[in-house]
């Protein structure tokens, strides 16, 4: 993106200041507010997401018991961003903290209030918000379909209420933004990795190679693709990286249609020609020479590829076809907030589409921005 | 040009001959099929526990009609040779029947045939009749677990989607065609009538957004376009649905369906107020789809070409404002719009299963998609061979409609 052309070379000193393109570019972004606050704003929500463990999260800071000291919600901030189920990670058993018959994972809300009753020097610090996303009603206290700041058995309020399953709204919303998102860049990062090099091998050399490869785009980009990435993983239920590998796999054909264009455009300019002539290896003009002044259109695109790989994302768990259940996840929560909307679930849909919105709209933002410092034109355009 | 196009649909076929293949090979080569799940229930019905496939066959169903269910479902030939049944270029057996030598038995027709033995294999002639040979049926012996022989008859015929046979469905027993068919006009009276809708609030809005371009409303109305650009239409269908159809908050509108469950009975008034009010939601959310684009793309087109030198000659020319707009920069501005139709009808023909999920209409995006989730084969490559041809005669429709409106664009 642009931050990536912030590179100065040394121009300290002189009066005049020599910028390069790029360094343009991205003073004009700088000026154009609603895309670089957007930006600003979701870079250090995405930071912060990582943090999420020890955020928001059933598990305590810290915790000390008899002169032993344990850290157990550290534990899971190594767990991401890598998106199994979140907590498979060894646990701190109940029993070892003084919960008395509690083999499985330590209950820390409860062993607080407990630690607060005895009143000895045994301490719990929880996080600020002390729900985790997959904690669901076999945990005591946890009630399916609580409505936001209604559920009774918890000291500290649900904010956004609980789903079918007794989970936290508000902890699953904050995880699924880190999963969401963390999904569309890989999505938008390995469409890339495929396009780019298709789609210049079929710009610069063109003739047979060209010609194949665009029957195949043709065959492509006219199946359903939604639909057949449904049928996949009804049938495989496949993990995060399997299933980030299908979504670019179909999602591929823009940034190579855009890319091919490109290089069969730059492809008949001088510099080109004075690069073949001195002998420099082909491999080389197409890396060296012909991607840098290829990359205008595609620094473009990417911030729409990761809105259209969060879309996809969403709408697959909506249909129930996303990542395997209990991933913390927003289009699952509306699944269920529709499917008993006569119950009046509204927080079940309403609030993981808020911060879906929320997310693709500072994205567009962005793209926008990234848009119009990119682009000469003085009016604003899409795509 | 008239060379042009019709090298374009014959390009369609092999297009149209891979994407079939590959959704044919995926869905075929799957595991958990309508076999499995036919083995499992029989399974069931025969009160067996839960085991492996092998110790099904081995014990509860009789291996003859494991078989028997295979060739029903054409499993037992290769992956390739089901393909060209399905596309209708191999005959596959139309009737079967596996009986003893001169059993008579009643077939589809009507008539009773048998096989009856004679020099080296067995003629198949009509029971009633038996001078009568039915050259068509074929025949080949089998030996049964207990040692009998056995004739299996059959009689074969070019069935696939090429003759318009798309197989029964498996969940409905029903034919596919005719399921399809009872889906279509839901999903395109939706499609038809946002796709109207679309076009005339996108052109109005990009041309206004084009005269007062810069203006505080042109600003405001960009925010709207840029946040329908990012919400996709089922979303933002369960926030209208979860607003204004549930007693959480404004309960203006039904809660989804296509019509009253009472619709029949209705007055002709009343009709029209429940079938409208059933469609003003997911009419909005079919249409944020293309809005974004098609109205950025009149605005653009528009600005382009209001920049141009033939619009300044124009205007000192003296002709009035309204006319150099309307007459001179409209005509080419609408070009680009033009020829973004033939790609939204796609969009709006197959439907949305998303949007038609969301709001629990019965169309055929719905169909679909349940026939995905119940390994309703048939249903589903019906599906992919409507959407592909759709998405391929949208495409070609696409360029015709640009070289009808704009005389200097000549493909060849």
């Amino acid at each position: 993106m642009a931050a990536s052309s912030t590179s100065s070379d040394g121009n300290a000193g002189g009066k005049q200041e020599i910028l390069t393109i790029n360094q343009r570019r991205w003073r004009k972004f700088k000026t154009l507010k609603r895309g670089y606050f957007s930006l600003v704003f979701l870079c250090v929500l995405y930071a912060i997401s990582f943090f999420l463990p020890i955020l928001i999260n059933n598990k305590a800071l810290y915790v000390s018991y008899n002169g032993t000291s344990y850290f157990p919600a550290f534990r899971d901030l190594l767990d991401l961003p890598l998106i199994g189920p979140i907590g498979g990670t060894p646990f701190i058993s109940g029993e070892t903290l003084g919960q008395t018959g509690n083999k499985a994972e330590a209950l820390y809300r409860d062993l607080q209030v407990q630690y607060e009753q005895e009143g000895g020097a045994n301490t719990v610090v929880m996080p600020l918000y002390p729900y985790g996303p997959i904690e669901d009603i076999s945990v005591a206290g946890n009630e399916p379909y609580c409505g936001p700041f209604e559920s009774k058995n918890n000291s500290v309020p649900r904010i956004l209420g609980t789903d079918d399953r007794g989970r936290d709204v508000f902890s699953r919303m904050a995880y699924g933004f880190l999963i969401s998102l963390s999904f569309a860049l890989l999505v938008a990062v390995i469409e890339y990795i495929i396009g780019v090099p298709i789609g210049a091998v079929m710009g610069y050399f063109g003739g047979w190679i060209d010609i194949i490869i665009q029957r195949f785009m043709e065959i492509w980009s006219s199946l359903p693709y939604l639909f057949l990435i449904i049928i996949i993983v009804s049938i495989y239920r496949p993990n995060f990286g399997i299933l980030v590998v299908l979504v670019s796999a179909f999602a591929w054909l823009g940034v190579t249609a855009q890319l091919r264009a490109q290089f069969y455009r730059e492809k008949t300019r001088d510099y080109v020609a004075a690069a073949i002539s001195i002998g420099v290896p082909t491999w080389k003009i197409l890396i060296k020479h012909i991607l840098p002044n290829s990359l205008v259109p595609i620094i473009t695109f990417f911030p729409f590829a990761v809105v259209s790989g969060i879309s996809a994302l969403v709408s697959l768990e909506f249909l129930g076809f996303g990542l395997a259940p209990p991933t913390p996840s927003w289009g699952e929560m509306v699944g269920v907030g529709l499917r008993e909307i006569t119950s009046g679930y509204w927080w079940l849909v309403l609030a993981p589409l808020s911060a879906m919105f929320t997310t693709l709209i500072l994205i567009v933002f962005i793209g926008e921005g990234v848009r119009e410092a990119y682009d000469p034109k003085t009016f604003s355009r899409l795509r | 040009m008239l060379e042009y196009f019709i090298r374009r649909l014959l390009l369609t076929i092999p297009t149209f001959i891979g994407c079939t293949i590959v959704v044919y090979a995926i869905v075929s080569t799957a595991p958990g099929g309508p076999l499995d799940m036919q083995l499992q229930a029989l399974k069931r019905g025969s009160g067996g526990e839960t085991g492996t496939a092998s110790n099904v066959q081995g014990q509860n169903i009789p291996p003859e009609a494991v078989e028997e269910l295979k060739r029903f479902y054409n499993f037992d030939k290769p992956i390739p040779v089901q393909y060209m049944m399905w596309l209708g270029i191999m005959k596959r057996d139309a009737e079967s029947f596996t009986l003893k030598p001169d059993e008579p038995r009643l077939v589809g027709n009507g008539i009773r045939i048998k096989a009856v033995a004679g020099n080296g294999g067995y003629t198949i002639v009509d029971a009633d009749n038996p001078s009568q040979v039915l050259s068509d049926w074929l025949w080949e012996t089998k030996k049964m677990p207990s040692g009998e022989m056995k004739v299996r008859i059959f009689r074969q015929e070019y069935s696939g989607i090429l003759n318009g046979n798309f197989g029964t469905s498996y969940t409905y027993r029903k034919p596919v065609m005719e399921l399809v068919q009872s889906r279509i006009p839901i999903s395109t009276q939706f499609g038809i009538i946002s796709l109207v809708l679309s076009y005339i609030v996108c052109v109005y809005l990009g041309i206004q957004k084009a005269l007062r371009h810069n203006s505080t409303f042109d600003f405001a109305s960009s925010t709207i376009v840029f946040i329908a650009y990012s919400v996709p239409g089922w979303a933002l269908g369960a926030v209208l649905l979860v607003f204004f159809s549930t007693e959480s908050f404004l309960p203006l509108f039904p809660l989804g369906g296509f019509e009253d469950k009472m619709y029949s009975e209705f007055s002709f008034i009343d009709k029209v107020i429940d079938r409208a009010s059933h469609f003003v939601l997911p009419l909005i959310a079919y249409m944020i789809g293309g809005f974004a684009t098609l109205t950025m793309l009149m605005k653009n087109s528009l600005l382009d070409n209001l920049s141009q030198d033939y619009i300044r000659t124009a205007f000192a020319k003296g002709i009035r404002e309204q006319r150099v707009i309307w007459l001179h920069a409209m005509r080419n501005s609408i070009i680009p719009i033009a020829a973004n139709m033939g790609y939204l009808i796609g969009v709006f023909l197959t439907g949305s299963y998303l949007i038609e999920s969301v709001f629990g209409i019965d169309g055929i995006g719905k169909l679909s998609f349940e026939a995905v989730v119940a390994r309703d084969y048939p249903i589903v490559f019906c599906f992919t061979v409507i959407s592909v041809s759709v998405t391929l005669v949208g495409s070609i429709l696409s360029d015709l409609i640009l070289s009808l409106v704009d005389p200097r664009i000549r493909f060849k």
